[in-house]
């Protein structure tokens, strides 16, 4: 166990010491943005610190995090020692030359591409090599959490495989679906433009292929926080979950819906069909429904923990919540942010309105709240109930881990609201600065200023969140190890074998896969649209 | 207190149902949004706006260009582009075959007298070529020789060559070392000029020079390297672009931004530019 808590916790400071320096420098982004900070910087130091921000924040704290959680879950929820624990760390040092290879093209301004991979434009080569090598590393942890869950299985023939566990598989086998759409527009199509040897690409193929991965790899992110809602916070919270199936549905439906989808992202491009763009976003809709099944099941979980407690009447078991638990807390916060940020994507995936708010700071500010709020807070939760176990020591108070929790909430809020209001307004994503000389954009100004505020917040809470975790390093020893997991009301006995494998699921995702994908990849192939002039950033 | 102790479950019994249902709804939601996005939607908005409805599934599936639900319109007159050039992937490989030796006979016989041997010209109102991106005279040379720009003597020079030779010439003066920075001018620009080159003027709707004409910058493959250019073939340049003399600038860029230069800003971006990068 020693070893692998030395891995859960490499993984765990890389991700986290991304994510405090793209905090900072996302802040700095807010300000030059501002009217108060206007003028300040070149257009080219802006979308640099945006490359930056963008792949510390969606590529490293992510991808690190979500190993480091996935091998903590493969020890603790199977309750035997990690299969391949050396190809673990040669994955981790992987990840990290990756994300090296990465930082260098982008300190130098060579990649100043953001963090999307949208063609023509191209950024150094090195840049992209060091992003594959990251993905690489991620499918090793892929094959390592199939492996654990196979092995587990054979020793324990007929059982359920623990919630938390099938909720990591699931996730590893939606990643590797989902990695095959960046992958192969990497390796054929932006790789070889970066490194001169074509002069053309095709955009749409390229666009195309990025959709593929743009939907699903945000569930990636997503589905560490919905293991935490069902299978640690009704524990947190004194009860149990509500009921194991929901769980195991709710994660089946992520990895069967977030994938044929990814084209409601391309629903202004030209290069597809009306009935392509229906199909994909009729499939969208699908999604809302394991998020709205989480809503009710880990409402329900918490309910009765708030009646175990002596709550009472139809709001009276909330009040009896122990919020001053951070996990009980992150939770509650979390489903208001992701009651907002659900509302906005609904709004974004419908043809209508995403037309109106496609280009605008409405789009940014509502992937902020959902994955920067609801999903991000609950990263914090995770941290602060795994890191005793990590470290062998205990937080002498859980003040400065509420304070945090509640800073980030505030900071996300006075943040995001203000810049959905500003995309409602009107006002343009990704440009570097604003004249707030002209009357119309003088008119956002102090709502700019407001979103700063929250940033200026978020940073105080991302500062605290480092500091909390570092003070438990140097912390008293822990007592009483507590069970982490949550037992459901009903235990499971039994369940069938598609509740307890993939197999099924995946052959429903090929056919999903190839109705939704087939044509609109065939079309570039049978009939290849002009390239268009690579634009290599220098 | 109940035993939950988990006991091996029988998983046969249960499976097959799980698997015909689960396959029935999936398999079924994809059904009838194909149903409804192919065939349902096409057909009726099609038939609103006196559209078959082969077409209008046709038109749906992108096969046929178009929307189902709005009658194409009839082809309005073909536009007149201000270039003839296209940079298509076989005209890229010309240029990236062309042949410096056969450029640089061309050269002699044609372009000498004004542009010199190696690029540096001979007088103020015609532009250094050395170390000038082979894209941005290739398609000067072609706008030459198509009418798309002109000018009493380039216009005949340019219809003498043929594309190949265009290519040549080209790619032998983009080979030529760019001159030295002239150091009487390398003074420091006002600032004004320095925040035009390099933020633009958004109240104006002026992008900064540099997102375009800084070297590596990613912007149109025939931006001219301005850099140690002649300035005052830059202001005559943007003068003419300003009156709309100029229009062979692809979505008429430069003249939108030169029209709104003033007479001071344009001699101080030329001199700036005439000073080379810094």
């Amino acid at each position: 166990m020693r070893n692998a808590e030395r891995l859960c916790l490499a993984h765990f400071w890389v991700a986290f010491a991304a994510f405090l320096f793209a905090c900072a420098i996302g802040t700095w982004q807010m300000w030059v943005r501002s009217p108060l900070g206007a003028n300040v910087g070149t257009p080219g130091q802006y979308f640099m610190s945006v490359t930056a921000h963008g792949v510390s924040m969606a590529y490293v704290l992510t991808t690190f995090f979500i190993m480091g959680f996935g091998y903590f879950v493969a020890v603790t929820a199977l309750n035997r020692a990690l299969p391949g624990k050396l190809w673990a760390w040669a994955a981790y040092w992987v990840a990290l030359l990756g994300v090296v290879l990465t930082v260098i093209p982008i300190a130098t301004g060579q990649a100043s591409v953001l963090f999307t991979f949208y063609p023509p434009l191209t950024a150094s080569v090195w840049f992209y090599i060091g992003l594959v090598l990251v993905v690489a590393a991620s499918w090793i942890w892929c094959v390592l959490m199939l492996i654990a869950m196979t092995q587990w299985k054979r020793e324990n023939p007929g059982r359920p495989v623990p919630l938390a566990m099938f909720a990591t598989v699931a996730n590893a086998v939606m990643w590797l679906w989902t990695t095959v759409g960046v992958a192969v527009e990497l390796v054929f199509q932006v790789i070889p433009a970066a490194m001169g040897l074509v002069q053309t690409i095709d955009v749409g193929l390229a666009r195309t292929l990025f959709s593929w991965t743009l939907h699903a790899i945000v569930y990636f992110w997503l589905i560490p926080a919905y293991i935490a809602f069902y299978t640690m916070a009704p524990r947190a919270a004194g009860g149990r979950l509500y009921s194991d199936t929901m769980g195991r549905l709710t994660f089946i439906l992520f990895l069967i819906y977030s994938l044929p989808v990814g084209m409601h992202h391309l629903l202004m491009d030209p290069e597809h069909g009306n009935a392509t763009k229906f199909i994909q976003v009729l499939l969208t809709a699908f999604v809302a429904v394991p998020t709205l099944l989480t809503i009710f099941t880990i409402t329900a979980s918490l309910e009765i923990a708030g009646r175990l407690r002596g709550g009472r009447g139809i709001f009276g078991w909330i009040a009896s919540l122990p919020w001053e638990r951070p996990m009980v807390l992150a939770t509650g916060l979390s489903f208001v942010m992701l009651g907002f940020g659900g509302f906005g994507g609904i709004v974004n995936m419908g043809y209508g309105m995403n037309a109106m708010v496609h280009n605008t700071s409405w789009v940014t500010a509502h992937f902020h709240l959902i994955f920067g709020g609801s999903v991000v807070i609950m990263y914090f939760a995770i941290a602060y109930a795994i890191w005793p176990r990590l470290t062998g020591r205990e937080y002498k108070t859980l003040g400065p881990l509420r304070l945090q929790l509640w800073l980030w909430f505030i900071g996300m809020m006075v943040m995001t609201l203000p810049w959905h209001w500003l995309g409602l307004q009107g006002q343009w994503r990704r440009v570097a600065n604003f004249n707030y000389a002209d009357p119309i954009i003088a008119a956002w100004g102090p709502w700019v200023v407001v979103s700063f505020a929250g940033g200026i917040i978020l940073l105080a809470s991302a500062v605290l969140f480092v500091a909390n975790l570092a003070a438990l390093h140097r912390s008293p020893a822990l007592g009483i190890v507590r069970p982490l997991y949550a037992l459901a009301v009903h235990p499971p006995l039994r369940v069938p074998a598609a509740l307890n494998g993939f197999a099924l699921w995946n052959v429903l995702v090929l056919v999903l896969m190839i109705a939704a994908y087939g044509y609109p990849i065939a079309q570039f192939l049978i009939d290849p649209s002009p390239g268009a002039i690579v634009h290599r950033v220098r | 207190m109940p035993d939950i102790t988990p006991r091996p479950s029988e998983p046969h019994v249960l499976d097959q149902p799980w698997r015909m249902w689960s396959s029935v709804a999936v398999v079924g939601i994809l059904l009838s949004g194909i149903l409804l996005g192919v065939l349902v939607i096409p057909i009726v908005q099609g038939r609103s706006v006196g559209i078959d409805a082969y077409t209008a599934i046709c038109r749906a599936l992108g096969i046929l260009p178009g929307s189902p639900a709005q009658p194409q319109s009839p082809t309005p007159l073909p536009g007149i582009p201000v270039s003839q050039v296209t940079w298509t992937s076989d005209l890229l490989q010309i240029l990236a075959r062309a042949d410096v030796r056969r450029g640089h006979a061309k050269v002699q016989e044609v372009c000498v007298a004004c542009h010199g041997e190696k690029g540096e010209s001979i007088g103020v109102e015609f532009p250094h070529l050395a170390g000038q991106s082979g894209a941005a005279i290739y398609k000067q040379l072609f706008d030459y020789r198509t009418g798309s720009r002109a000018h009493p003597m380039m216009t005949d020079v340019a219809k003498a060559l043929d594309e190949a030779a265009i290519a040549d010439v080209a790619a032998y003066y983009a080979g030529q070392p760019q001159r030295n920075p002239n150091l009487v001018t390398m003074a420091e620009s006002p600032p004004a000029i320095v925040q035009l080159v390099e933020l633009g003027d958004p109240k104006r709707n002026i992008a900064p020079c540099s997102s375009c004409h800084r070297a590596g910058a990613g912007g149109p493959i025939e931006t001219p390297v301005l850099a140690e250019q002649r300035a005052e073939y830059i202001v005559q340049q943007l003068k003419l672009y300003a009156s709309g003399k100029r229009r062979n600038d692809v979505y008429a860029r430069m003249r939108t931004i030169a029209a709104q230069l003033t007479d001071e800003e344009i001699r101080g971006l030329a001199f700036y530019y005439r000073a080379g990068f810094r």
